[in-house]
């Protein structure tokens, strides 16, 4: 994948949810923005929205607290992947996730992005750029790590995405 | 169930009680979604004599069957009821993303009947629905009233339909308001809540809507998302939004400018689309949409998403005022207590006017600040006289002033942004429209040929009919070049079974037809299809200085019209148009 990454950028994002639409469809061949596995949160009364995307971390929080080593990190692409054979459901992941990005769906497994397989679905369905995959450039990569900084902790995914997806937007507004 | 949740929720606030009902499939075809299938829900609910603000009366929230997928702008929903403020039924309806949240949450439907003994909320929280005291919201304004319905339902994702102070005090032009800055605008919506006691409802689903074959329906979408939604026609919604028409209907000659007595504002440039890029920070879309006309606008700290085209005239150039912070700030206000900003800017438009005449001093006075910003929350709050008096309405307004000659209003609903001594279609549109001056039913503004009466009236007629069904499947206006048949396409790809386009057609005229029949039990006669006094007198500067729309032309009009739709001279569908549309039986 040559360095290429997901990334969110909340200033243009619309709040369309195109992206999550499309996502649940290939992948629950439903659609069903909740089961989509990027996560847009909205602020109307403020016009902002924070794409929430995973970051398939290089040392990722979901992979060392699955106890049943469920979760794999490919060594060539980077994506960080749930098998779903070996997964119990136990949660350990989503707790230990600070961004929010791995819940339990209704059948008591682990969900995660794939990045679908190295060619994300989301970003050709956004048509305002808010969501690109493409290797970061130095400036972006400081945007991004300051994003990934905002981590939190001891609460629900939802919670958590809300949480950082907020200071996201008090960050962007005093700019 | 392919593209449908397949439920209706019944809400009784009287009984307190909820159930829900499998959707009448024998009703899918002939009235397909929102306004058809709602007004079919309705029709069969309501005497049509029933006092609006009664607890007889019904309020119908229905979606379509595009909404909940990625049809591109296809989030809308509408509400349905008999209208406090002109008496007639009417269909108002909105984007944001409730709809596909309560199709989500396993509901195409919501039919609200009876008055809550305490202000209360209705909380949809999947297939847990429950009616809760609201009585911590009184007085709320929307936007708080929003978050404390989302803390209530413990997710900040969770979709909300809601009203403000003007609602709660019944003001007959109170809207309903989603996602903080979108409303069902028009018709007293807000009023029809507040008569029931409701201040709102909360809704979280994380269900899904089912389409027959996915792999062919995206292939589908992403064809007419690149062929015809995409088109460079539409993209003024992307890079300007509706303030794009400023400049435009000044060019046209048809930009009401203090109380509609000029067609055009000298001072536009002060508050049109190149003023609004200035201070635009960002771009807000409805769920599914490709453009985002919604422009998030920021002036010396009062920041909204908009204003929009409506707005910035009726607010802005129809009360002398001319400065961006300032219809911000109107508009914020009306958005937060509940109010229709069209009719909140003709009213405040015609008591400027009233006073410029010496009739009636209000203190508000054309281009005057900082009056004009008071009175608003004195209209929502009933807290003065005047705000009382300007609460009721400009035809109220006008019998107590004897000043029917300085109204601008069509079966008691104020008039839109386009002023139909210069685009005579607009003018047919306004006085045809089952709940009063409303310019989306036909907008014919940008046909050729607007002063001929004929080709006008054929105009409104297919505007309407085309506009009904459309909006019956949940699409939006802004996919301008969207057809029947794109539609039909859609939803027989969706469905798994075939939806002819002629099918949609009919589907139109019935469902114009079905709200003509409640009308005229409820008490409309072809008198209430008629344009105000102040249309035969001229209108001044710009273009079409000096124009009217006379009665003879008017009457012209109506009379094809009423022909073109085969109603008889009374505006009485004939039984044969009846027969045709299976409506001979209802």
């Amino acid at each position: 994948m040559d360095g290429k990454c997901l990334i969110a950028i909340p200033e243009l994002c619309t709040g369309c949810n195109r992206c999550a639409y499309m996502c649940s469809a290939l992948k629950t061949n439903k659609f069903s923005p909740y089961n989509a596995l990027i996560k847009t949160h909205n602020f109307s009364l403020n016009g902002f929205s924070v794409p929430n995307v995973c970051y398939h971390c290089e040392s990722p929080d979901c992979l060392k607290a699955c106890p049943e080593e469920a979760i794999i990190k490919d060594e060539t692409t980077g994506i960080v992947t749930v098998d779903e054979e070996l997964c119990t459901g136990c949660g350990e992941c989503v707790a230990k996730c600070p961004y929010g990005m791995i819940e339990l769906n209704s059948e008591k497994i682990a969900k995660k992005c794939n990045l679908c397989d190295g060619d994300p679905a989301c970003v050709k369905e956004c048509n305002f750029g808010a969501i690109i995959f493409e290797e970061p450039d130095r400036e972006m990569k400081k945007e991004i790590n300051a994003h990934r900084r905002i981590r939190i902790e001891g609460k629900s995914a939802e919670n958590k995405r809300h949480q950082r997806s907020q200071t996201i937007l008090e960050n962007n507004r005093k700019l | 169930m392919n593209l449908y949740a397949g439920k209706i929720l019944f809400v009784d606030l009287t009984k307190n009680t909820i159930t829900s009902e499998p959707i009448k499939e024998e009703w899918l075809k002939d009235y397909i979604g929102c306004w058809g299938l709602g007004l079919r829900y309705f029709y069969d609910l309501v005497d049509p004599e029933v006092d609006p603000l009664s607890p007889e009366n019904a309020v119908v929230v229905m979606t379509g069957p595009l909404g909940g997928t990625n049809t591109p702008l296809s989030a809308r929903f509408a509400l349905i009821s008999k209208s406090p403020q002109t008496g007639t039924v009417f269909e108002s309806n909105t984007g944001g993303a409730f709809a596909p949240e309560l199709k989500f949450a396993g509901y195409d439907g919501i039919i609200i009947t009876g008055k809550a003994s305490k202000l209360s909320y209705i909380k949809i929280d999947d297939n847990k629905v429950s009616i809760e005291d609201a009585s911590d919201m009184a007085g709320d304004g929307i936007f708080n009233t929003e978050i404390k319905l989302k803390e209530a339902i413990e997710s900040h994702e969770a979709k909300t339909l809601s009203i403000g102070p003007a609602g709660e005090n019944c003001v007959p032009y109170a809207c309903i308001g989603t996602e903080t800055y979108r409303q069902m605008g028009r018709g007293g919506g807000g009023a029809l809540f507040g008569s029931k006691n409701l201040k709102g409802i909360v809704c979280r689903g994380t269900g899904s809507i089912k389409v027959s074959d996915m792999k062919s329906f995206l292939s589908l979408i992403e064809n007419y998302k690149n062929t015809s939604v995409l088109h460079e026609d539409n993209l003024w919604a992307k890079t300007d939004g509706t303030p794009m028409l400023m400049d435009v209907t000044c060019e046209m000659g048809i930009h009401p400018t203090r109380n509609f007595t000029y067609g055009i504002n000298e001072d536009v440039e002060k508050i049109n689309s190149e003023t609004m890029k200035k201070f635009k920070i960002g771009d807000r879309a409805c769920a599914t949409c490709l453009f985002a006309c919604g422009k998030y606008t920021h002036v010396n700290g009062s920041e909204m998403e908009g204003p929009e085209y409506e707005t910035l005239v009726l607010g802005g150039s129809n009360c002398g005022i001319n400065d961006l912070e300032t219809i911000i700030i109107f508009n914020r206000l009306c958005d937060d207590l509940g109010l229709d900003t069209i009719s909140c800017g003709n009213v405040i438009g015609l008591a400027m006017d009233l006073a410029e005449k010496g009739r009636k001093d209000f203190n508000l006075k054309f281009g005057e600040v900082s009056e004009y910003l008071k009175v608003i929350t004195e209209i929502a709050q009933l807290s003065t006289e005047r705000g009382k008096i300007l609460s009721e309405g400009s035809r109220q307004m006008a019998e107590k002033y004897n000043s029917h000659d300085l109204t601008t209003e069509v079966k008691g609903m104020e008039f839109p942004a386009y002023d139909p001594r210069g685009s005579y279609g607009m003018g047919i549109n306004y006085a045809m429209s089952e709940r009063g001056a409303c310019h989306m039913r036909a907008f014919t503004a940008f046909e050729e040929e607007v002063f001929d009466i004929e080709k006008m009236a054929q105009a409104v007629v297919g505007g309407q009919n085309f506009n009904t069904a459309k909006w019956s499947t949940g699409l939006c206006d802004v996919w301008a070049n969207s057809t029947l048949e794109i539609l039909a396409d859609i939803m027989s790809n969706g469905l798994g079974e075939e939806i002819k386009t002629e099918d949609l057609e009919i589907a139109g005229e019935r469902i114009w037809n079905l709200t003509r029949l409640f009308n005229l039990k409820a008490g409309l006669t072809a008198d209430d299809d008629s344009l105000p006094r102040k249309m035969t007198q001229a209108i001044q500067k710009g273009p079409y200085d000096g124009n009217v729309f006379s009665d003879e032309d008017f009457n012209k009009a109506k009379a094809m019209f009423y022909e073109m739709r085969g109603w008889d001279e009374n505006g009485i569908p004939s039984k044969e148009k009846l027969a045709e549309l299976g409506l001979d039986q209802i």
